[in-house]
């Protein structure tokens, strides 16, 4: 498998979710944008028995690929050949029931406790910015049993404590937080994938545990607004291979949307890996 | 009956916001008193329908959304009418929510999930609207138990979020596991609109396909209006009664529909006419919907008028030809 010589960022954090796919599991992917392709990149390269569901309650499909725009949920192409249809009160009974092993979601952002926020930036119902709510993302934080996070690396949102808790992560932080306000038990956060860095949880806490190599682990940490714990050692992601990007352009995301084509590129020199122009 | 003492049920927190009336005795009279178990024909025109049923400040629920499989003709009926102050559960929904507000239609919003768009901001700031905090899932157990006719329904989400202040979701320690638990307040909506690919014309209706809550939508409202791309004959729904997801004593109306959600698509039928999406999502996100919903809504007097004029049977015929997957959306 040869490395891609050029690749948008946020298809480095695609890839690096497909590869967590594992058989015999399932994923409740939020939506349709990088959720969803991820898992669809993973099934295709590496765990074809890996199961997906989404929030119409749409158990293993074989979508017809490419979707029209916009067109990820209740659409002939992304239900074509499922096991089941459904509902979403489906999805959420599988959810609450224990069958969804994975959730895999996306957000604008998060804190050290990851807790995610998608309803509001600033101080709620005081000017700010209302955005346009968890959508499924709160039942998939709360019931999954694990849940991976896809965020771009930004400052601004790696924060403190999150504006507004939409979804929950470990809330505060402390030992039995999500069971006393309800929350199944064995639930929460797993790791957090950005273009540039992977973290998991050290009890309850976000740690850093890998980086690209086109970054540094100051780099990363230039742009997190609160500082994550750091692992003894910080391993070194792969980056994207011409097989994963191929597929995720001509067959997956053939607009360019999800993976953001129009957005940073990263591109091989000869040498390394460094940030495209 | 013993006196309970062992597990009191205890409120351990509770949202601050308002939330629609539980009522659930209430919603049996209603029933008693309203819904006709007699097979009567409930077929009449959108524009009929939405005179009869939707009333100004009704709290307002819709399938799906403007994209796939929405009763769009119904929603664009609800503008064209000018309703007011309705509240609308934004679950699952896109532009449809934007779109309501920027016509002046709506006071209140349950979310869920809706484009958040500059109109609704404004309409936000400006104290026009109020936003209710849930989550899709949330929204649907709701009608869930407002479906079943019990006042509140336990969940395992929900918890822990801010959302949970904003909401009308409690806290109690449950009396079976002693464990904290969530409890929602049934909805039991004023409207449901739902749009289905067939029904007869005393309202069994057929859905195919993956959806979001048609059902206890169907069952938890006191007035439901269908709108289905065929109607078929009754003979049709007794050859095949495992089909029926919607018995036809929840119904109130039925209006025959076809290309009813344009310009989403309704799986099975047709594919959506993208152009067409686009221009109706552009409009609601750059903040400036009037110009759409002159030329969409104002500008004809009917669903069928604006297929006639803006749309034309060869756009129509092109994306009934594009939804090449039959399969499961076929008795």
């Amino acid at each position: 498998m040869t490395q891609a010589e050029a690749f948008s960022e946020r298809e480095m954090a695609m890839c690096a979710v497909a590869r967590m796919v594992e058989d015999g599991k399932t994923y409740w992917a939020a939506g349709g944008g990088t959720p969803l392709y991820s898992v669809l990149l993973g099934k295709k390269l590496y765990a074809p028995e890996a199961q997906y569901v989404t929030e119409d309650g749409v158990i293993g499909p074989i979508p017809m690929l490419p979707f029209e725009p916009m067109m990820a949920m209740v659409a002939a192409r992304a239900t074509y050949k499922a096991l089941s249809w459904g509902t979403m009160n489906t999805a959420g009974y599988y959810a609450q029931l224990g069958f969804l092993d994975y959730g895999i979601l996306n957000t604008l952002q998060v804190d050290k406790h990851g807790n995610i926020n998608s309803t509001f930036l600033g101080e709620y119902g005081h000017g700010g910015r209302r955005m346009h709510g968890p959508g499924g993302a709160d039942t998939i934080a709360a019931c999954c049993w694990r849940t991976i996070l896809i965020t771009d690396q930004e400052k601004r949102k790696f924060v403190e404590k999150v504006d507004f808790i939409s979804s929950p992560g470990f809330l505060d932080g402390s030992e039995g937080a999500r069971e006393a306000a309800g929350l199944p038990r064995g639930t929460g956060p797993w790791r957090v994938v950005t273009p540039w860095a992977m973290y998991d949880y050290l009890d309850r806490r976000l740690r850093l545990i890998a980086r690209s190599p086109w970054v540094t682990v100051d780099e990363i940490l230039a742009e997190c607004d609160c500082k994550p714990l750091l692992a003894d050692t910080i391993e070194v992601m792969e980056p994207p291979t011409d097989e994963e990007v191929q597929i995720l352009r001509t067959e997956l995301d053939v607009r360019g949307q999800t993976t953001d084509a129009a957005g940073s590129w990263i591109v091989w020199d000869g040498e390394k890996y460094v940030k495209g122009t | 009956m013993t006196l309970a003492s062992s597990r009191p049920i205890e409120l351990l927190a509770e949202g601050q916001a308002k939330y629609h009336p539980v009522d659930p005795d209430g919603f049996r009279e209603w029933v008693r008193d309203h819904k006709s178990r007699a097979m009567v024909s409930k077929l009449m025109t959108e524009k009929e329908a939405v005179e009869k049923l939707v009333a100004d400040g009704d709290y307002i629920t819709y399938e799906c959304n403007y994209l796939t499989r929405g009763p769009n003709l119904v929603i664009n009926e609800i503008m064209r009418q000018h309703k007011k102050d309705l509240w609308v559960a934004g679950k699952f929904s896109y532009p449809d929510v934007g779109l309501l507000v920027a016509a002046g239609c709506v006071s209140k919003i349950d979310t869920g999930f809706f484009l958040c768009t500059p109109g609704v901001k404004t309409a936000l700031a400006e104290g026009r609207v109020e936003i209710f905090e849930y989550s899709n899932v949330v929204l649907t157990m709701r009608l869930e138990a407002g479906a079943q006719g019990i006042p509140f329904i336990p969940i395992r989400s929900f918890g822990g979020t801010d959302g949970f202040d904003y909401s009308g979701a409690k806290l109690i320690r449950d009396p079976y596991t002693g464990q904290p638990t969530v409890i929602v307040p049934a909805l039991n909506p004023d409207v449901a609109v739902i749009h289905v690919q067939q029904a007869d014309k005393f309202g069994n209706a057929r859905v195919f396909g993956t959806g979001i809550s048609d059902v206890p939508a169907a069952l938890a409202s006191r007035k439901v209006i269908i709108s289905a791309e065929e109607i078929v004959d009754t003979e049709e729904i007794r050859a095949n009664p495992g089909l029926t997801s919607i018995p036809y004593w929840c119904v109130d109306a039925v209006i025959e529909a076809p290309f009813g959600s344009y310009p989403g698509t309704v799986p099975g039928y047709y594919a959506s006419d993208a152009p067409a999406v686009m221009e109706c999502m552009g409009a609601v996100l750059r903040g400036d919907p009037q110009a759409w919903l002159e030329k969409w809504i104002y500008g004809v007097q009917s669903h069928r008028e604006m297929l006639d004029k803006l749309v034309g049977a060869s756009k129509l015929l092109d994306m009934r030809k594009r939804e090449v997957i039959k399969e499961g959306y076929r008795p």
